[in-house]
Order: structure tokens, then C-alpha cells, then sequence
């Protein structure tokens, strides 16, 4: 065994072994128990996710239970638990009851991931992850953007975000990991922003249209959060925008207006083919910016991968990402190494669940002589806090995706997570079903 | 090719132009096209070739830039052309399903090879944007590859009852001469598919593409002689109504494959239904004609997604589709919302040349067409109200605003007539029940649409639905060979469904023969 294959043995044991265990949360223990069950029934999974995908569209309670009975009736054959759900539907007095249940079940397992309506709603989850030693990145939720009306008012809620963040954070007791590295000072508050929301005119086969349209929102945007001293995070999406994301954050960034703040970043997608290409020309930007501070890239594997397959197979083209989890995982590997030693030119956020991925980010960072401060681990609200928990409790600094919004806008968000909790290919869920650690840790 | 077996059919991948290598050829395709213009379309017959400038086709962005000139068919040119055809006829027939089949096979690797030079053609003739032209040259390919197998499947004919002492057999001949009238709309997959069906069966064919878009006709019959379809076999025919007309009465056309407007679509079947001295035949005709298609939104639908799907149904090549959508029948619990949401997205609509990527809203086709659009948009402001009105279009070309019109008097024109435009009509029902009835109140049925996620409700729909096309939770237009079989119901066309498992039966005629194999008793 190499040097850093067992130094990832050794680390991702030490992790593991810090790990809360779930014993200590019964809610989320029930939760696991119903993903489990989404997990090993396609038909239920499915059936279960068009269910909650709909809630916040319902008018009634009544409305509720009878969708999901309309979905639960297309199971070829239900388990014992949801056929008596679907004897009460037919009887007309329980169904608002069972709509309550359902409506409340929904929205209990939305609040897992999604920390608050608002900022200042969600300001006290922030706080209290922040006491624990742990960062946040705020997302808006919103519902998807096709006027300019709707692109105008996501705009104005960044911008109140950065504020209301700014404001409430400053008050925060002051904790060195998470508030610099060996380059300088990180914001405390910190935003990530969707261009899909900032414009209505993202066009895959034009993205200039899109990317001039975003730009003279997402200007004030940086503008204000360079005043505030926040950091703003432009997400990726799906690879339809992807060249406009790209190419207007690294034009604006570029304008000289910005060379010397706020602090910014992208995201990078390991699960797309040609994501080393993409680092490779993200790293000629950042070697020949003069721009302080160093642009963040954080690296994860990539959220829509269904979406990606199944718009290359209904087109007919190649598929633009890994097929085979193998794959993406080693590619992830090679991405962390290309990225780790590029810094100081960028700054680098691992942004995985997978404990194989960030034990090998951290092995690696080690093994070149790097400080744990110079690294980030991020994580998803919701999915990732016991590795969330680990890492905070080993020393590194971690920051966690805490998306905001009402429960109709969050739902796309939800079901997102959700299908990706409970697919088969999830590193959760095979930790879950309790895949041994040596599997876990192995090299992809 | 011939005798080689054909793989599964699979359609044509459309360019991914999300990608900036793939964008940057188009420019150069174009530019390489305007240094043909304008291309010459000849009227070639057995004795000879008549060229001449009496139709003339023009770009809709400008007007001025002439795309083709082509001759124009006369009576006298008509009568040569089915000649020619009648000729033809007998040799094509005779080639075996599997050599015409491979015919169609290099027609498409024809078109393959100047996919961007034919979808360029479009960008001119017809101001189809890049992405529609492209798909549209796709299509065709996907026709003559969906079609040369079809028939490779029909020639072995049906499968019978046999007993002993007969011999049972059923196979299907080609019904003669087929004459196919084609829209501009989809300048080269339309043309391109009906010809290729009748091909593929064995008929000849006579082609009069229409007089907005003979370039593009002439592509089809260049491609489909490369492949090997005899020039008899396929005469290219460029002319106008009256050369429609005269090949409809024509004694010697079988088969009439027409996709176009209503009325014309109306005046064929009649016209066909007439016997005339030395017709052997009872006319067929395959019509695909207009819609009037509805959108219905229930209370329940995601309108982050039926809000783009409506909005690119309704709006994209400027309404030109006849699948594209035309009213919006909403549950008035989010028919604010969904309206408010519409107008919004209408209003960043993009209304400029097909040239340039990124267009949603292209010019219409020509002068009329713009003044048809228009008219009906003054009449939704008199009997309605207009939501939103793109206030102001590029200079030059037919361009059309992209309009929104609501609360209109249920007895408006704008809600039964096809205007074949820009134009989007939304009105407020008290339930899915209601949309229902107004659809199946209409004569016509082509597509439909219906965003809902109850499946009760979708099935609800599905059964009350009469239209030949009836989409679930996304876009209505776009029907892909093999996997939408397209075509309406009603007066929108007698259900021929072209890219469909049954198309080509339309063009063939069954012959049953029952031979004895008793011979003194024993079966022999």
C-alpha cells in the first residue's frame, strides 16, 4: 500500500470513528428508515417522490390525501403500512387527517435540509453551526426565474442576505479556523448564488444572451458584497449553462472593479468528462489574475447527473458525465491533487459526502506539506452533518450549504436531495446499509 | 448497403449547440450559402428541363434577398411530369423493398453530410431558426431511415390462417403514382417524409414543394436521386396552387399526400373524390391539416415548468407549427399566477433573425401571413385583452410581435381559427372537466397538451382527449420520428401518423392470393 493509501486508511478510521452515532438522533433514525425503504423500492421511491414534489401545490388537505392515493394506486403492490394509508383515504372523514399526517411528514422532512423561510429565519441554525465551529454558505431557494420581475426580486433577496448576514454575524464569538487561512481573512458570511435565478435569458445555445442579461444583476451583487466584506459563491447548475456561468463569473471578476474583492468563487463538476479541461483553463484565469482575494473553487461531484443522462440519451448524445461511479470518484481524486497544489492561486473547498473523497483530500494536503487551515470541507444541510460533526471535531474547518426558502420553492432542491439520498449509487446509502469501513475507504 | 441488415433505428441526434465548437460552424455554413444564392430550381421532365424565374423565394428577415427562382408548372408541365412519373413507376416498382429501402438509407447519409449547408437553406428560405432548421433536417433523416425499414417489415407481408390444401398470402403493392403537396413550414422533413413513404412502397412520386420554399423542395429531390431513386421515379414539380390543383384531378395520381391548411386540405378530398375519364382508381388522400391546439393547466401543475413549455409551444418559430400551441385553457385557482408568469416570460422573448442564435421569435413567412397575425391580434384587443404585446419588432422582414390576449368573448374568432402565428390566447376554467368540454367542442384535434399531477387526472384527460398528439407535463411541439407518431383527428387530418408504425399503409394497396395446393387429394 502506497504512502497516501494508507495515510487515507488511517484518516478516514479516525473520521469514522468520530462520526455521532445515529442512536443519539431518533428522528433522523426514522427518517433513515423510510429512505431506506424509498431506497429498495423503485416504484415506492418514485411513487414517494411525486407525492412530496406536489404537496406544496395542493389546495386542500383533502387535495393532499388525494394525491397520494393517486400515486400510491399506480404501486403494482403496496407495503403493509401504506395499504392501510390508502384504506383511510376512502373514507371521506380521515383524509383530511391523512393529508395533515402526510402534509406535516413532508414538511418535517423539508426542514431537515432546508434551515429557514428567510435569512433572519434561518439565523439561528447559522449561529448555533458556528458556535459548534462549523461555516454555512446561504442558498436562496426560489421558484425557477422566466421574467425579470422574478430575476429583479431574487436579485434584491442576495442582496438582503448579505446584509441581514453581514449585520446578524458580526456579533458571533471570533473562531480563527474558520475565519482565515494562510492567504488571509474568510468572510463570515457567506452567499451562493444561482445565475439560473439572476436571469431568465439562459439559453444553452446562446449563452452570451444570458450572461449579459445576469451581468447587470450579479455587478451590484459583488459590488455589495465587497462593501460588506462577504463572499459571494456563483453554483453550477446543469452543463446547459454551464459556459455562461463560467464565462460571465470570470469576466466580471476580471473587470477592475473587482480586483481586489469581494471574496468569490465557482464550483467545479467532477462528474462531467471534461471537468480537467475545465480546471486547467480555471487555473490559467486564476495564475494570470492578479485578483485578491484568490478565486475558491469547490469541488463536488455534481447533482444532476439523471438530468444529464437523461437529456444526452433523449437527444441522442454522448453522455457528457461518468457513467460508472468508479470513475467519477477517481476523477474527483485527480481534481483534488490538481487543485490542491495549484493554491495559492486558488482556494480550494472539497465539497463531498463520500468519506473516501475527503480522507484522500486530506491524506493528500499532508503528505504535500499543506496546513489543515488551507483546505475546506463543505457539506450539505441535511445529508452531511455527521461528517459535518467529524471533520469540525478533527480540527478542520467545514463549511455547511444551508439552503433558505419557503417549501414550494424548496421542493425542486428537496426531491433533488432525496433522490440522491436514496440512490443506490449514494456513498450515504451504502453507509448506511452498513457497507464495511474497508469498502468504504477503498481506492475507486 | 443492399442486403446488408439494418440496425434498430434510432433518431438523428440533433447538434448539441450547447457547445461553443459545435455553434461555431454555423456562421460559415451560412456565409457558404449566401455565395450560392439564389439557387435555380428547374422543372425537369423526360423531354428536358424548363427553367425559369416565375416563382420567386425570398428571405422573410429580408425581403429583399432573393433565395431561389424557380420555373413554374403549368397545366402542359403537369401532364409531362405524371408521364414522366407513370414511366417510372413501372421500373421503381419492380426494384426490390430491400434496393429501395437502401435508396432511402443513402438519401439520408446525403443529408447527413450537408446537414448545415440544408438547415442553412432554411435559416434563408423559410427564416427557421438554427435549432429548428437543424431539427428539421434531422427528421428527414429520420423519415428516410424509419421509413426504408418499415418497408423492409411490410414487403413480408401479413400473417394469414392456413389450412391444409391453400395456400394463403397477403402482400402489399405499391398504388401507383403518389402526388405530394408540401408546406414550408418544414421546408425539407415534411416534403422529405411523405416522398420517402411513398417511395419506400414502390410508388412514384410527382413533388411540388411549396412556392415559399421550392430551395428547400429541390434539396429533397436531389438527395433522394443520389441515393439512387431513379429521376423518373421522383419529379420534382416547383409550381403553385393551380399545379396542385391539376395534380389532384390528374387521372393518374393514386394517392395524395398533402399537409397543409384546411381549406386547401378540404377542396383536395373533394376534388379527389371526383372520377375523371381514364381514372383507374378511387384517389386516397393522406391529409395532415390545421389545429387550434390547447394547453390545459390544472390547479396542481408545476409552473416552473408549464410556464416555459407553454411559452416555447406558442412562441418559438413564431407559432408556425401546426402542433404549436394556441390557447391555454388554466384552473382559474392559478390562472393570475399562471398569467402573470406568461406575460413575463413573452416579454424577454427574443423576436429577431433566424440567423442568429438565441432567436425565440423569427419572422413569419411572408407579407399575408403578417397581416393574417396581425388582424387576429386587433381582433383579440377589440373582443379581449391583449396581456402583453412585444412593443417593438427588428425593421425589416415579416415580423409579428409575440401577443398575448386574455379574457376574450368565448365567441371570438381568435379561439376557433388557426392564425398560424405569434399569437397566444389564455382563458380561466373552473376545472379540468370545463377544459375538456371546450376541447372537445372544437372540429379540429391535432395536439394538446396538459400539465396535472394527479393521475387521475391525467387519465381523466387522456380519455376525454380527441387529439392525435396529446402531450403530458412538457412541450407540444417537437414530435420525434418513432417515438410521437404525428397527426391529427378530425378536420386536422384523417389520422395518417407520419413517423408511425402504420404510415405506410396509406400508400399501399393489399393483394390476398389463396392458391390450391390440393392436386388428387394430396396436398402437394
Amino acid at each position: 500500500m502506497s504512502a497516501l493509501e494508507a495515510d487515507i486508511h488511517r484518516i478516514g478510521t479516525e473520521l469514522a470513528g468520530a462520526f455521532p452515532s445515529s442512536a443519539r438522533h431518533p428522528v433522523r433514525a426514522l427518517d433513515a428508515r423510510a429512505m431506506d425503504l424509498a431506497s429498495r423500492d423503485r416504484e415506492l421511491r418514485a411513487a414517494l417522490f411525486r407525492f412530496v414534489d406536489v404537496v406544496p401545490a395542493c389546495r386542500s388537505l383533502e387535495d393532499v390525501a388525494r394525491h397520494l392515493r393517486g400515486f400510491l394506486e399506480e404501486l403494482p403492490e403496496a407495503p403493509p403500512p401504506i395499504a392501510a394509508a390508502m384504506r383511510i383515504a376512502d373514507v371521506k372523514a380521515a383524509r383530511a387527517a391523512l393529508g395533515a399526517a402526510a402534509a406535516a411528514g413532508v414538511k418535517h422532512m423539508a426542514h431537515r435540509f432546508i434551515v429557514g423561510e428567510t435569512p433572519a429565519g434561518a439565523i439561528r441554525v447559522l449561529h448555533g453551526l458556528w458556535e459548534r465551529g462549523v461555516a454555512s454558505s446561504v442558498d436562496l431557494l426560489g421558484e425557477a426565474t422566466v421574467t425579470e420581475a422574478e430575476a429583479d426580486h431574487y436579485a434584491a433577496r442576495c442582496v438582503t442576505a448579505l446584509e441581514e448576514l453581514s449585520a446578524r454575524s458580526a456579533h458571533w464569538p471570533s473562531r480563527p479556523l474558520l475565519e482565515a487561512d494562510r492567504v488571509g481573512t474568510l468572510p463570515r458570511t457567506n452567499v451562493s448564488v444561482k445565475i439560473s435565478a439572476l436571469t431568465p435569458l439562459l439559453r444553452p445555445d446562446a449563452p452570451a444572451l444570458g450572461q449579459r442579461d445576469a451581468a447587470h444583476r450579479l455587478r451590484p451583487l459583488l459590488r455589495r458584497a465587497g462593501e460588506l466584506g462577504a463572499h459571494v459563491h456563483i453554483d453550477m447548475e446543469s452543463l446547459d449553462s454551464r459556459e455562461a456561468v463560467f464565462e460571465l463569473v470570470l469576466d466580471l471578476l476580471k473587470e477592475p472593479e473587482f480586483e481586489s474583492g469581494p471574496s468569490a468563487g465557482i464550483v467545479l463538476q467532477a462528474y462531467l468528462r471534461d471537468s480537467p479541461e475545465q480546471l486547467d483553463a480555471i487555473l490559467d484565469w486564476a495564475r494570470s489574475s492578479a485578483r485578491t482575494p484568490p478565486l475558491t473553487v469547490r469541488l463536488v461531484k455534481g447533482a444532476y447527473w439523471d438530468h444529464e443522462l437523461v437529456e444526452a440519451r433523449q437527444q441522442g448524445w454522448p453522455a457528457p458525465v461518468f457513467e460508472v461511479k468508479a470513475d467519477c470518484d477517481r476523477n474527483f481524486e485527480t481534481l483534488t491533487r490538481t487543485l490542491l497544489d495549484a493554491r495559492p492561486a486558488v482556494r480550494v473547498a472539497i465539497a463531498s459526502h463520500n468519506l473516501r473523497s475527503v480522507s484522500h483530500a486530506i491524506a493528500y494536503n499532508e503528505l504535500s506539506g499543506g496546513e489543515p487551515l488551507d483546505l475546506e470541507f463543505q457539506v450539505l444541510r441535511g445529508l452531511g452533518d455527521e461528517l459535518q460533526d467529524a471533520l469540525a471535531a478533527n480540527g478542520f474547518r467545514v463549511r455547511t450549504y444551508c439552503p433558505v426558502g419557503d417549501l414550494v420553492a424548496g421542493m425542486a432542491y428537496l426531491v433533488r436531495r432525496l433522490l440522491e439520498n436514496t440512490s443506490n449509487e449514494s456513498f450515504l446509502h451504502e453507509q448506511a446499509i452498513g457497507v464495511a469501513l474497508e469498502e468504504l475507504l477503498a481506492a475507486p | 448497403m443492399t442486403g446488408a441488415t439494418l440496425g434498430p433505428f434510432t433518431n438523428e441526434p440533433v447538434l448539441e449547440l450547447r457547445r461553443a465548437a459545435v455553434r461555431s460552424q454555423l456562421a460559415d455554413a451560412l456565409a457558404g450559402l449566401d455565395r450560392e444564392l439564389p439557387l435555380s430550381v428547374p422543372l425537369t421532365v423526360a423531354d428536358g428541363e424548363l427553367t425559369g424565374e416565375e416563382i420567386l423565394s425570398t428571405d422573410p428577415g429580408e425581403p429583399d434577398r432573393v433565395v431561389a427562382r424557380a420555373a413554374r408548372a403549368g397545366e402542359a408541365e403537369v401532364a409531362a411530369a405524371l408521364a414522366t412519373a407513370q414511366e417510372g413507376f413501372r421500373a421503381w416498382s419492380a426494384v426490390s423493398a430491400r434496393a429501395r429501402a437502401s435508396a432511402l438509407i443513402r438519401a439520408a447519409a446525403w443529408m447527413r453530410e450537408r446537414r448545415l449547408e440544408l438547415a442553412a437553406l432554411q435559416v434563408r428560405e423559410c427564416a427557421k431558426p438554427w435549432p429548428e432548421a437543424d431539427a428539421d433536417v434531422c427528421e428527414a433523416i429520420d423519415f428516410l431511415e424509419y421509413y426504408a425499414r418499415r418497408a423492409i417489415a411490410l414487403d413480408a407481408g401479413a400473417d394469414l390462417l392456413q389450412v391444409p390444401g391453400e395456400r394463403n398470402d397477403m402482400r402489399y403493392a405499391p398504388r401507383g403514382v403518389a402526388a405530394v403537396i408540401a408546406p414550408w413550414n418544414f421546408p425539407i422533413a415534411i416534403p422529405c417524409g411523405m416522398t420517402a413513404g411513398a417511395l419506400a412502397t414502390g410508388n412514384s412520386v410527382v413533388l411540388k414543394p411549396a412556392e415559399q420554399s421550392p430551395g428547400c423542395g429541390m434539396r429533397v429531390v436531389e438527395a433522394l436521386h443520389a441515393g439512387g431513386v431513379p429521376p423518373a421515379a421522383l419529379v420534382l414539380l416547383p409550381g403553385e396552387g393551380d399545379a396542385g390543383a391539376a395534380l389532384v384531378r390528374h387521372p393518374e395520381v393514386q394517392t395524395i399526400a398533402f399537409t397543409g391548411s384546411l381549406p386547401v386540405g378540404l377542396e383536395i378530398v373533394r376534388s379527389a373524390a371526383e372520377v375523371r375519364p381514364g381514372q383507374l382508381a378511387i384517389k386516397r388522400v393522406i391529409a395532415e391539416l390545421g389545429g387550434k391546439n390547447c394547453v390545459i393547466v390544472d390547479a396542481d401543475a408545476d409552473l416552473d415548468e408549464a410556464v416555459p413549455a407553454i411559452v416555447s409551444s406558442a412562441f418559438v418559430y413564431a407559432g408556425q407549427k401546426c402542433s404549436a400551441a394556441s390557447r391555454v385553457l388554466v384552473h382559474e385557482a392559478i390562472a393570475d399566477r399562471l398569467i402573470e408568469r406568461i406575460v413575463g416570460a413573452v416579454r424577454v422573448l427574443v423576436v429577431g433573425q433566424a440567423e442568429e442564435l438565441g432567436t425565440d421569435v423569427p419572422p413569419v413567412i411572408e407579407r399575408s401571413a403578417q397581416e393574417r397575425v396581425n388582424r387576429y391580434a386587433e381582433l383579440a384587443a377589440r373582443q379581449g385583452t391583449i396581456a402583453v404585446r412585444a412593443p417593438t419588432v427588428p425593421g425589416s422582414g415579416w415580423f409579428c410581435p409575440p401577443t398575448v390576449a386574455v379574457d376574450l368573448d368565448p365567441s371570438s374568432p381568435v379561439f376557433s381559427d388557426e392564425i398560424f402565428g405569434p399569437l397566444l390566447a389564455i382563458e380561466r376554467v373552473a376545472g379540468v372537466e370545463q377544459a375538456c368540454d371546450i376541447v372537445d367542442s372544437l372540429p379540429v384535434a391535432l395536439t394538446g397538451g396538459l400539465f396535472a399531477r394527479d393521475p387521475a387526472t391525467v387519465r381523466y384527460v387522456r380519455a376525454r382527449s380527441p387529439v392525435g398528439n396529446l402531450y403530458v407535463n412538457r412541450g407540444i411541439t417537437g414530435a420525434k420520428v418513432g417515438r410521437q407518431p404525428f397527426g391529427g383527428n378530425r378536420l386536422s387530418g384523417n389520422g395518417t401518423k407520419a413517423g408511425g408504425p402504420d404510415y405506410l399503409l396509406h400508400f399501399v394497396e393489399p393483394r390476398a392470393v389463396t392458391e390450391n395446393t390440393l392436386r388428387h387429394g394430396l396436398v402437394v
